[in-house]
């Protein structure tokens, strides 16, 4: 593994047994992905780039092939170890938030730190929630919060586990095209900021066009550089 | 384990609402098992301790001559409290006027259990005194005074001695107690005063009464360790032995309180474990957004299991506290209707409520909980991945083993709890099967149906599983109500019937056979309804089959170690009748021809028979009078002995004795108001003995009331555990039917039509698991009533009526209003939050 990788995956491939017999979902997939880059994973619904986000994040466990992040293969790994890595690494923003709705919004950014036992959980949560703008929210329910809320504070979440990566799938599939303009500008700004490797899942072009580099999937394999548009 | 984070989560969880049914669900579930535990313990306790008033004391050893000293030093030496009686049949005289009269010594700490009552004049109420007659005095029943022409401060005479009438005695516990007891009217004296009288000779026919009172274990272990120092003429029993009436309706009781307790704990655990399944449903997507922030699954069981304690922890402390009070107001409220004062509530019961919730809660909630641990975190993506199996092995074994280790506890018989336990699983397998076919064939009708019914029958459809299980729930809780309510009639019905309003209350014996028509004639002139009047005579069994009854003569020894019964050898009453008596029922051989005239038969009494191994052909030689008699055993009969009639171990063919001279004895029904009757009666015939066992009726009748006021609170418990079901099950489908129906407005149908589909649901899962309920109350209650309550099983037309219209209404009403707020809330509130 070239020392500045971040994210490596060597053959992965993914397959699900259905009534009507195996279905192949990824193939053949290799890529790198280098420490603080931005990449985006686009291509048309069905065409499995959710999956490898999961794969690639250690949810989700691939048929074959490697997954490596940073100096962890995570493929050879039990789900415990994985927990411990996603912990210790990962931050997730997802399109439909994801907030446990019975926290308010600074304890959903707690949450990171204090699975992590990690004395300064709420003074980090309260920075963060500074840091998007949400300190007049903090002790609001996700119900009682807008979508370009609650995907602000799914934000300060991600970052609250001083994370070295972040997936995101689809982060402004749920807001209209100006408040995911917003979110995707802090979600932007804070990479910058904690110099994070940045992973997302979307089908937007501008979204796109704003990392530094889009991985096109089709039919389950990588389309090579240069082979066409992205759907 | 990060404790302190998983209590944050709990408290958040609490805070947000969405723990309330869970833990509502637990705090009921163990404050029912509790207040059913504790009024079960108290009640249990006072029935005990009330009909230990029958005796005046928990144990008595009863012995025609003094018992071995031993045994009164080992009652001493166990820490037992003791008295003593002693009671015989002499004449007691005042001026010119005589009766024979039942003569009562009592020591000074007599009665040990119960009270005496007495007064200054004859016939009214009185008033509690706690201890007899003081040396040198003596107490008189009521119609003893115009009888003796006495009144307080005269002096009356028992055999040599003079004693001054200290009080009229209204009221003694142990009234009913035997024959000589009973014979004539009582007058009270002192112990201490037995030997000035002189009356009391060897070979007197008196009766001595060791009466023991104490801790439940002491006693238990006097009892064992008594039984093999006892003389032959000496036995020990306690109130379900020396009281028939009594004994039957409290083992009874005791089933019925014990089968309570037991449906309560099934019915709060199905509530719990419904409560839990939903609340892990719930939590499913909060586990996997945890497991991607990193959470392992280890830490996701720590969290969970501390969360569960915690859970526990609370259930069980709140629940035992309002079970607690709960039962002390039921008590309180019911305080004037109890007639006596319950003893206080012990901290065992308590504790066993209290373990009883936690064993639920690690059976029921417990597996549910633990499945959290299987989330995948890929769900956070995917919400179509199908939840974790809800229907593993962990669950139901869980379930299973609790269930089975709290039944075996409770009942302390395992064969009872595996009658039930696998009862219990074949109904569930029946049901299940019956409950999946009548859902699908409403299909067929559905198709015809106006919309509402399309709607709510295609809901109860779609969601087959789920209403089948829907279905088995509603119907296992209607089902136990049904059980319990059917036991309860018969019990009471069989209670009631027992002692009817017109039960003999008097009994006449030593009637002489000049006298029987005379006596017949002035009970009928004076509107006196009495029974046939039977003929008495003396005697024992001496041989069986030619082998002599008595051990240690090297013939028919009898066996210790044999199941009680009584004895063979023993001197018993003796009666022939041409026509079988009532409530005897003929369980082997055949009753004679009501002319018989053939060589002498015997008819012997079921208990007597075992004991003795005597079967129907054996040839048994009595000894009547110095004269020995043979006679062929014809039938085995069961007696029912709680029916207050007179009954006989042992019945001759007729013309059988007539070589014996006998005296007769009859029973009649003499109201209160014709009490002083009864002298008129022995002052014109003064060689006949009535017994009087209206006071012991009375005493019978108040403890049936009691037993049956406990049985009905059971019942009234159990029935809030069942209605906690209904709700935990209404609940658990709670979120399903929010979407559907918002999605169903969102459509375009009217909150009427939703409302409408919702009530027809309802209903129609409610009349599916009423006939289910039905069935299976039908079953059990033919199983329980047969083998464990020892009734005859009555089929019940009316029951498949009422359990299905009561499943219809109860679920129609309490599924409809559960689910009001689906209805009420407005469908874009839903539809954001899916």
């Amino acid at each position: 593994m070239n020392s500045s990788d971040m994210i490596r995956a060597v053959d992965l491939g993914k397959a699900v047994d259905t009534a009507l017999g195996q279905l192949t979902i990824l193939k053949g997939i290799d890529l790198e992905i280098k420490e603080s880059e931005t990449v985006a994973i686009v291509g048309a619904s069905g065409s499995g780039k959710t999956t490898l986000l999961s794969l690639l994040a250690g949810l989700d466990v691939p048929t074959r092939g490697k997954v490596f992040l940073g100096p962890y293969e995570i493929t050879a790994m039990d789900e415990e170890e994985r927990a411990h890595v996603r912990s210790e690494m990962v931050g997730f923003v997802f399109q439909t938030f994801q907030l446990l709705d019975s926290l308010t919004a600074i304890e959903n950014v707690m949450l990171p730190a204090e699975l992590k036992r990690d004395p300064d959980a709420e003074e980090k949560a309260r920075e963060l929630m500074a840091r998007v703008e949400l300190s007049h929210r903090l002790n609001h329910y996700p119900r009682q919060l807008s979508g370009g809320e609650q995907q602000r504070v799914a934000i300060a979440r991600a970052f609250a586990s001083s994370a070295k990566i972040l997936f995101a799938d689809e982060p402004t599939g749920n807001l209209d095209t100006r408040t995911g303009a917003n979110v995707i500008d802090l979600l932007f700004d804070l990479n910058a900021e904690f110099g994070t490797t940045l992973v997302l899942v979307t089908h937007d072009e501008r979204l796109a066009g704003r990392c530094g580099r889009s991985i096109s999937i089709a039919s389950g394999m990588l389309v090579p550089e240069g082979a066409g548009a992205p759907a | 384990m990060n404790v302190r984070l998983a209590l944050k989560l709990l408290w958040r969880d609490w805070r947000s609402g969405e723990l309330t049914l869970l833990l509502l669900s637990l705090v009921i579930a163990v404050s029912t098992v509790t207040t059913i535990t504790l009024l079960v313990d108290r009640l249990h306790k006072a029935l005990l301790l009330e009909s230990a008033t029958f005796l005046a004391a928990d144990r008595v050893i009863a012995s025609g001559e003094p018992i071995d000293p031993v045994i009164l030093e080992r009652a001493d030496a166990l820490g037992l409290r003791r008295a003593q009686t002693l009671s015989f049949l002499s004449m007691v005289f005042a001026e010119d006027r005589a009766q024979l009269s039942s003569v009562k010594a009592v020591s000074d700490n007599y009665p040990l259990r119960g009270t005496l009552i007495a007064s200054n004049e004859p016939f009214i109420n009185g008033f509690v005194v706690d201890k007899g007659p003081a040396p040198g005095e003596v107490w008189l029943e009521s119609r003893l005074v115009p009888s003796l022409d006495v009144s307080i401060g005269d002096t009356v005479e028992i055999g040599v001695a003079e004693f001054r009438v200290g009080k009229v005695l209204i009221k003694e516990p142990d009234r009913g107690g035997g024959f000589s007891s009973a014979a004539g009217p009582r007058v009270m004296m002192n112990l201490v005063d037995v030997p000035k009288t002189e009356v009391v000779q060897p070979a007197s026919r008196v009766s001595y009464r060791y009466l023991f009172a104490g801790d439940a274990g002491r006693l238990d272990e006097f009892e064992s360790w008594v039984e093999p120092h006892l003389g032959e003429d000496a036995r020990l029993f306690g109130v379900k032995q020396g009281a028939a009436s009594v004994g039957n309706a409290l083992d009874r009781a005791e089933r019925f309180l014990l089968l309570g307790g037991l449906l309560g704990v099934v019915l709060a655990g199905v509530a719990i474990a419904l409560s839990a399944q939903r609340y892990s449903l719930r939590h499913y997507d909060h586990v996997a957004v945890l497991k991607t922030l990193g959470a392992t699954p280890s830490m996701i069981d720590g969290l969970f299991i501390v969360i569960f304690l915690a859970l526990g922890t609370v259930a069980t402390l709140a629940g035992g506290a309002i079970g607690f009070v709960v039962q002390l107001g039921i008590t309180q409220v019911l305080s004037p209707y109890i007639p006596v004062e319950l003893p206080p509530p012990g901290a065992l019961p308590l504790w066993l409520g209290m373990v009883t919730g936690f064993v639920c809660l690690l059976s029921y909630a417990l597996p549910p909980l633990l499945r959290l641990r299987a989330t995948e975190p890929v769900r956070v993506i995917r919400r179509d991945l199908a939840d974790a199996s809800t229907t593993d092995r962990l669950t139901y074994g869980a379930a299973v083993i609790g269930t089975l280790g709290l039944m075996w506890w409770y009942s302390k018989d395992l064969y009872l709890t595996s009658l039930i336990f696998l009862g219990a699983l074949v109904a569930v397998a029946v049901l299940s099967v019956i409950a999946y076919s009548l859902l699908r064939s409403s299909r067929v009708l559905g198709m015809q149906a106006g919309s509402v019914f399309r709607l709510a029958l295609a809901g109860m459809q779609r969601r087959g599983q789920q209403n089948t299980m829907q279905i088995l729930v509603f119907g296992l809780a209607i089902m136990l109500l049904l059980i319990l309510y059917l036991v309860r009639t018969a019990l009471v019905d069989e209670w009631r019937a027992q002692i009817p309003e017109n039960a003999p209350n008097h009994f006449a014996i030593n009637i002489s056979p000049e006298d029987v028509a005379p006596i017949r004639t002035l009970l009928a002139r004076n509107g006196i309804a009495s029974q046939p009047l039977y003929p008495m005579i003396r005697g024992r069994i001496t041989q069986i089959n030619g082998e002599s009854t008595r051990a240690g003569e090297g013939g028919h020894a009898e066996d210790e170690e044999e199941a009680p019964g009584p004895r063979a050898s023993s001197d018993r009453n003796l009666t022939f009748a041409g026509v079988l008596p009532d409530d005897n029922h003929i369980l082997s051989g055949e009753w004679w021809a009501e002319d018989y005239k053939g060589p002498p038969l015997v008819s012997l009494e079921r208990d007597i028979a075992t004991r003795n191994h005597i079967k129907v052909g054996d040839v048994l030689t009595f000894t009547i009078q110095g004269r020995t008699l043979s006679a062929a055993v014809a039938s085995i009969r069961r007696v029912a002995w709680d029916n207050m009639q007179p009954n006989f171990y042992i019945i001759f063919s007729p013309g059988a004795l007539d070589d014996f001279p006998s005296t007769y004895m009859t029973s009649f029904t003499l109201p209160p108001s014709k009490k002083l009757f009864l002298n008129e009666l022995l002052r014109d015939y003064p060689t006949m003995t009535v017994l009087e066992v209206d006071a012991l009726i009375a005493q019978v009748k108040a403890i049936i009331a009691q037993v049956t006021l406990a049985i009905e609170l059971v019942l009234v418990l159990i029935m809030v555990a069942g209605g906690l079901v209904l709700l935990a099950s209404i609940q658990a489908s709670m979120d399903e039917r929010f979407k559907q129906h918002a999605i169903l407005r969102t459509l375009g149908a009217s909150r009427r039509t939703v409302m409408g589909s919702l009530v027809v649901e309802f209903c129609a899962l409610g009349f599916l698991a009423g006939l289910l309920a039905t069935l299976g109350a039908e079953a059990t209650v033919y199983f329980l009533e047969t083998e464990i309550f020892e009734l005859e099983f009555q089929f019940n037309p009316e029951l498949w009526l009422l359990g299905p219209a009561v499943g219809t209404v109860l679920i129609g009403i309490v599924g409809t209003l559960a689910t009001l707020k689906v209805v009420r809330t407005p469908p874009i509130a839903v539809l954001r939050g899916l």
